[in-house]
């Protein structure tokens, strides 16, 4: 009964996750609204896109009721212009990861606000964000869910996902292995820099919920077994700062006493 | 009212999410984070689960109702709804199951204080009762009782040893950050503390996550 899963999500966990992205589709049908537990679809008519949940929108795409319109990112010139930042611009960091959907408001330039800051409302994130993945997604960003979506996407929608600046489907795919070896090589080399980690952050802005998936174990299990090897010598150094914390005062103290003998 | 207020209103990514949709990022929310969390972490307090089961129901109930109309049109929509309705019965098993796996696996320790006994449900709290019941009464009887008495604990916490397992809450875990914020974490050479930026994903220590999980400025991943 319970979960025999070690923490975290795994692959197929994280694909389902993804299939929860909103992307975009043109129906060939109609399409009456339908009331779903996470909130009710749009009402589809012939031509007229509309944004559905990837799962949703494939059941569609197989049944011939739809075709799925391809995220921007998804383009091949997007795709090599990330692989070129990936390689030349920033060869240690992942690329960034989509800006917060306020910049990317093009009904008010210059007027940015965050999502949300102060109220109390829920925050959304991936896979919930309104256009990480639809035909309203900026182009040159991997949104966190890029590799699983790009698989799905091209799996089963191959002939969409074509028809997109005249490049096929191979070429796109293509291009996706060549950034998915560029960002598991930095993976690799941010493990490298694990062995010496001794600091208590490891930032990796812009990883993909795939290739965390794919590292998370040993990730985890190196930072984890570091922590444990340097308990002692952590435990010293806390213990060498309280006393250096204390030991200023006492200097101030001295040199005071030192004053007032001098006077 | 000012020029902000005016341009919000007609600001069609400014409308409030809807109920539903809110549910469903919290309960993938809850979900995640209990995955990927070391410790079992608080049940969700303001009534998302009833809501979520109740709606759950309700959508099993409309699917009996559909199943006897044959017609096409209404057929494609009753297999979208059905198959909707296995993922959100997927994510609200592999919840409860992940939260099972924990609760099993350091039963006393959950129940060793009021403020850990308030991380569970109701029901939650009668299975891990009766399981650490049904588990010390099988032990006493089948080894313990010929034990001297002062040597029969299953709790003992004498000589600084204690006998309660805990789970380690000095774990690594993934976050990714939801507002601005500063993240501290303890390492073994240095401490750090950087301020960090939306969509960040760091790796830092879960004790040191914890705060900011728990204060909504960032969510596990």
């Amino acid at each position: 009964m319970a979960l025999p899963l070690p923490p975290g999500l795994n692959h197929s966990e994280a694909a389902f996750l993804a299939e929860m992205e909103l992307v975009t589709v043109v129906p060939r049908q109609r399409l009456e609204s339908i009331e779903l537990l996470g909130g009710k679809t749009p009402p589809l008519r012939p031509l007229h896109r509309a944004d559905l949940p990837l799962w949703l929108a494939l059941l569609l795409k197989k049944q011939r009721r739809a075709n799925i319109v391809p995220p921007p990112w998804l383009h091949p010139s997007s795709l090599a212009e990330i692989i070129h930042r990936e390689t030349k611009e920033d060869p240690s960091a992942f690329s960034p990861p989509p800006p917060a959907p306020s910049r990317a408001d093009p009904a008010r330039p210059g007027h940015a606000h965050q999502y949300d800051t102060t109220t109390t409302t829920t925050i959304l994130s991936p896979p919930f964000l309104p256009s990480s993945c639809t035909a309203a997604a900026p182009a040159g960003y991997l949104p966190y869910h890029w590799l699983e979506v790009a698989e799905q996407l091209l799996a089963h929608a191959g002939d969409d996902m074509a028809g997109l600046g005249g490049a096929s489907a191979g070429e796109i795919r293509g291009l996706l292995r060549d950034l998915v070896e560029v960002r598991a090589a930095k993976m690799r080399s941010s493990a490298a820099a694990l062995e010496g980690f001794g600091g208590g952050l490891m930032s990796l802005r812009g990883v993909g919920a795939m290739e965390l998936a794919e590292s998370r174990g040993f990730v985890l299990g190196v930072v984890d077994g570091v922590r444990k090897i340097g308990a002692g010598a952590e435990a010293a150094r806390r213990e060498r700062e309280e006393e250096e914390m204390a030991g200023p005062g006492l200097g101030l103290e001295d040199d005071e006493s030192d004053e007032e003998m001098g006077i | 009212m000012d020029i902000d207020d005016i341009l919000q209103e007609v600001d069609p990514s400014f409308h409030t999410i809807p109920q539903e949709k809110r549910d469903l990022q919290e309960l993938t929310r809850a979900w995640v984070a209990e995955r990927s969390a070391p410790e079992l972490l608080p049940w969700p307090a303001d009534g998302l689960f009833e809501r979520i089961n109740g709606s759950i129901k309700r959508q099993i109930e409309k699917v009996e109702e559909m199943t006897g109309d044959m017609d096409p049109k209404t057929n494609f929509a009753l297999i979208v709804i059905q198959t909707e309705l296995e993922r959100f019965k997927y994510l609200v098993r592999s919840y409860l199951r992940a939260r099972i796996a924990k609760i099993d696996k350091h039963t006393l320790h959950y129940l060793s204080t009021d403020e850990l006994r308030g991380r569970l449900s109701d029901m939650e709290l009668a299975y891990a009762t009766r399981h650490q019941a049904l588990l010390h009464n099988h032990y006493l009887s089948s080894f313990l009782a010929s034990f001297p008495p002062a040597l029969q604990n299953l709790n003992d916490t004498a000589g600084g040893i204690s006998m309660i397992e805990t789970p380690d809450l000095e774990s690594a875990v993934f976050i990714r950050l939801l507002k601005n914020a500063l993240v501290e974490g303890r390492g073994v050479d240095t401490d750090d503390a950087t301020n960090m930026q939306v969509n960040d994903i760091v790796i830092l220590r879960w004790s040191d996550a914890k705060p900011l999980v728990e204060a909504g400025s960032a969510e596990l991943i």
